[in-house]
């Protein structure tokens, strides 16, 4: 099976490691990875910021550049969330009928990480191992937008050696909210106090979750904090093996 | 200000052509509101002896006092739950049935009665239209049995007597079985509450406190 | 406690307006309880309803049709609720309402009037307006006489008084209803209120109501609520006026069963709430008999107007969407300066305004859609939200002013980096190179000036990486080669 990856801005600038783990992961699933160079961003933030045109301009370049690809993948679901909610309107008020057109055509090709393995590739258990104390947190995109339902469980419960705790009001926002925290800084830390003391009572060793956004938000406080837990992003987990366990930058 | 009269043709003229592309020709609307999705529940499943089962225990979780009663005890039953009261001054609907006016107590029959005459009652007897025992609720209707909507509402303890076969499983049963709609409609779930202080649920605000209820086996 | 400004004309920027709120405990407490209570209570009953998404799907198809009729069965209700006695008037806006309703006091010589709970005339603020013209309003909603009694402002559209604990309610009802030995348990307090108002009840004989619902086809008003007070101001009053929203009309009788089912486990999270009422113009011998609806457009029929905005108007006032929203649940209603708060006041407030004020309180929320997903008439608001952005910056963007916002040039300038690779290539690298000075020796950045402060105030950054993702992949084709 052939894919091509859709990095992601922040993943490709903060978190190069993601990427790797991704491409091993599905390398070692039996995937033909592509990559095109030309990526840069899908618009989301300039959307969320009220920044249509420009978003747009982003997205019409995202859609043409995987005109070839018959599958994209993408390890961020609030990116999957940007296209699949935002881009149709944002086509429909900006775009002509031909790049609506080539929307729909490319829609259907988007999965993210954890649809893929489970929706596409059909498989639970990925060969896994990552012995270490684990929550997860349910980034609002990936739980109300995509549904992604249990599938992250179903990935996570097939890790060897994983200890797996489940997260008090998981599907509670982390308060990062890409502008949101930069517009109302304050409010953003309020819920981030909230959130935090929910994860740190996991006495988990990392939170993971599907999505770096959440995960650099609560990761960066975590650190300013010296809490005793880091975030991961669950592809890392599920990159990791025996053999190759996964490399945990500092 | 505008002129009564012109507000309305702004009013009206601003929505037509809000809605121009979407609404339906006045000759299809009907139609149109016909094909409203509605794959909701309507009709109930649970037996009869399971549906006064459950508008027993529902009623009970409201606090609400729950008899059965046959028809032919239904007068002395009544006479009983007035006798447990404790109260004595009563007002009852002017078509309340004779027989459940018992005796020994001073009823007050509601033939336009003042709130001040009705404030100085202690209950209030009626009959009711349905129930509905998804939700534990009692409706009237306000017609000669049940009486106006200020003798349940002003004294402090209602009675009411409720037919099992006027007790149906859903509330969109109810409207099956009510098509056309009354004038007035009380649906009453419970005695009335508030949790407007530190969320804790406090019952008996306004209204009748005590509810009791006489479920009549007349289905039997 | 505060007095809080609820005019979005006065209020100030949501991220001011937060600030007092999120250094105060004992209202952060106050709100999480209690959304916390209602979200459990209504989860319950939702987990036991087999046709939960039904119901929503059919409400949501219910009040999409109506709106998209409006015209038709407003004229409906208008027409069958004058033949049955009741007098309709409309009002373009909030000045055009409020003279109404003075005017109509004023026919009946009334001094005072006893009011139901509504937000509608909050909206209008009719209470000041009236109190000016001497007429004396009565509160008989428990919360609402705690607000009126305690010179507060509502902060939730269904239990308004919240924000509002125990103590703070006796220390008011004893000052102002001269009880000196009042204890602070709520049933003590609920049966002073009880006591206070009952006289007023039996005694004013005009009473001021909203209405949960108008349906069409009879010309009937339905209120919904637990407490009895409504029963009691249409029952005993001689004159009722009825005060609401033209949006809130439903087709048929009927489609109560849908709303009644899903407007209670919402609100309060019960099967049903205590007691609502319907009446039908006026019944001689039984309730006022003269009854009066004032319809109030204000700005709806712009709403109603533009097709993805339109859904703000299916709103049934449930306030799910409060109980479930994390930034309200920190900030409580007050933040957001208007009598609509929580996720459908961003919507809805702004709008009214006609986007002239209130503009910040589309941004007021991180879009993580749980407002959404327990809507019951499946508002998108997130979706509207995002709308109403775009119309902010829209308007703002003109401003010659906005050339110099960090935010409008940051945008700007993140448009352009992302519009070619090699734009965005050379920017990480910039990046990577500049934020070097930045970055500690354990790689992370704990400090950044001017925007870049806006993330360390709170948080690490950890330093970009020396090689991005992309590089890497271009450097392991070149070695498999």
């Amino acid at each position: 099976m052939r894919a091509s990856l859709f990095i992601a801005c922040y993943n490709d600038s903060l978190f190069p490691e993601t990427g790797r783990a991704v491409t091993r992961l599905l390398e070692r699933l039996g995937v033909e990875l592509d990559f095109h160079p030309g990526q840069t961003c899908c618009g989301q933030m300039h959307a969320n910021s009220g920044f249509r045109a420009e978003a747009f301009s982003q997205a019409k370049r995202l859609v043409r550049l995987y005109e070839k690809d018959e599958i994209v993948v993408i390890p961020g679901s609030s990116c999957v969330a940007m296209m699949r909610e935002q881009y149709p309107g944002i086509f429909q008020e900006l775009g002509n009928e031909s790049q609506r057109q080539e929307l729909a055509a490319f829609l259907p090709k988007v999965y993210e990480l954890s649809e893929f393995l489970i929706d596409k590739l059909q498989v639970e258990d990925v060969g896994a191992y990552f012995p270490h104390r684990v929550t997860y947190h349910a980034s609002c995109h990936g739980l109300r937008g995509l549904h992604l339902g249990d599938r992250p469980f179903r990935l996570l419960s097939k890790v060897r050696g994983i200890d797996f705790v489940p997260l008090e009001n998981m599907d509670r926002c982390c308060g990062f909210g890409g502008t949101f925290s930069v517009k109302n800084p304050e409010i953003s830390q309020a819920m981030l106090t909230v959130k935090l003391h929910d994860i740190l009572s996991t006495k988990a060793e990392f939170c993971t979750a599907l999505d770096n956004s959440c995960l650099m938000h609560l990761g960066g406080a975590m650190h300013r904090q010296y809490a005793a837990m880091r975030t991961i992003h669950m592809a890392e987990i599920l990159a990791s093996t025996e053999d190759c366990p996964t490399e945990v930058l500092t | 200000m505008t002129a009564p009269v012109q507000s309305r043709e702004r009013i009206l003229s601003r929505i037509r052509t809000a809605t121009a592309s979407v609404s339906a020709p006045a000759n299809q609307l009907a139609d149109v509101y016909g094909r409203v999705a509605r794959t909701y529940v309507r009709q109930g499943k649970l037996s009869n002896e399971k549906r006064l089962e459950l508008m027993t225990e529902r009623l009970r979780e409201y606090d609400a006092g729950v008899v059965e009663a046959t028809p032919a005890e239904l007068a002395a039953v009544i006479a009983g739950q007035l006798e447990s009261s404790g109260k004595r001054i009563f007002v009852a609907p002017a078509g309340l049935p004779k027989e459940w006016l018992a005796p020994g107590f001073d009823w007050k029959i509601d033939e336009q009665l003042t709130s001040a005459e009705i404030e100085l009652t202690e209950g209030v007897v009626t009959a009711s239209s349905c129930a509905i025992a998804e939700s534990g609720t009692i409706v009237l209707h306000h017609g000669p049995a049940e009486g106006r909507r200020v003798i349940s509402l002003l004294p402090d303890w209602h009675l009411c007597v409720l037919r099992a076969s006027q007790v149906v499983e859903t509330l969109p049963e109810y409207f099956d079985r009510f098509p056309k709609a009354p004038p007035l409609v009380t649906w009453i779930s419970g005695p009335s509450a508030t949790a407007d202080i530190e969320m804790t649920r406090i019952k008996g605000v306004h209204g009748p406190r005590f509810l009791h209820v006489i479920v009549v086996r007349d289905d039997v | 406690m505060s007095a809080a400004i609820l005019d979005p004309k006065l209020a100030p920027p949501f991220r001011d307006a937060v600030l007092p709120v999120l250094r105060n405990p004992m209202l952060r407490k106050n709100v999480a309880h209690a959304t916390q209570v209602i979200q459990n209570k209504r989860a319950k009953l939702v987990a036991e309803k087999t046709d939960w998404q039904e119901l929503r799907a059919s409400a949501s198809a219910i009040r999409t049709h109506v709106l998209e009729n409006l015209g038709a069965y407003l004229e409906q209700f208008e027409e069958r609720c004058t033949a049955a006695g009741g007098v309709v008037h409309w009002a373009s806006d909030a000045n055009e309402a409020r003279a109404i309703i003075l005017d109509l006091l004023r026919q009946e010589n009334a001094t005072e009037a006893i009011k139901i709970k509504t937000m509608t005339s909050a909206e209008i603020q009719l209470n000041p307006y009236l109190e000016t013209a001497g007429i004396t309003v009565h509160e008989t909603d428990l919360a609402e006489i705690i607000l009126q009694l305690g010179k507060e402002e509502p902060s939730h559209i269904v239990v308004p008084a919240l924000h509002i604990n125990r103590s703070q309610v006796r220390e008011i009802f004893s000052r102002t209803m001269h009880l000196e030995n009042l204890s602070d348990d709520p049933k003590a307090l609920t049966a002073a209120a009880r006591h206070y108002l009952r006289e007023k009840f039996l005694r004013v004989p005009t009473a001021i109501s909203g209405a949960n619902f108008l349906i069409a086809e009879t010309g009937a008003v339905a209120v919904v609520e637990s407490e009895g007070n409504g029963r009691m101001c249409l029952t005993l009053p001689e004159t009722m006026i009825t005060v609401v929203g033209v949006e809130k009309v439903l087709p048929r009788f009927q489609d109560l069963e849908v709303m009644l089912q899903i407007l209670a486990r919402s609100a309060t999270g019960e099967r049903m709430n205590p007691y609502t009422s319907l009446w039908t113009g006026v019944t001689p011998g039984d309730g006022p008999q003269r009854f009066h609806v004032v319809l109030l457009d204000n700005e709806r029929t712009s709403i109603l107007a533009r097709p993805k905005e339109r859904q703000t108007l299916k709103c049934i006032r449930c306030a799910a969407c409060m109980n479930h929203c994390p930034v309200y649940r920190q900030t409580g209603g007050h933040a957001y300066g208007s009598c609509y708060p929580g996720p459908i006041g961003a919507i809805l407030t702004p709008q009214l305004m006609r986007m002239e004020y209130a503009q910040t309180l589309p941004f007021a929320s991180s879009l993580c859609g749980a407002c959404f997903e327990v809507c019951p008439v499946k508002i998108d608001i997130p979706a509207v939200l995002l709308d109403l952005r775009a119309d902010a910056v829209n308007i703002e963007r003109k401003e010659a002013k906005r050339a110099f916002d960090l935010m409008y040039l940051g945008l700007r300038v993140a448009n352009t980096i992302f519009s070619r690779p090699w734009i965005f290539h050379t920017a990480q690298w910039f990046g990577r190179v500049g934020l070097r000075a930045f970055t500690g020796k354990d790689g992370w950045i704990k400090w950044l000036p001017s925007i870049g402060g806006r993330w360390t105030h709170n948080r690490d950054l950890r330093g970009l990486p020396s090689q991005s993702f992309h590089e890497w992949w271009a450097a392991r084709a070149k070695e498999t080669k």
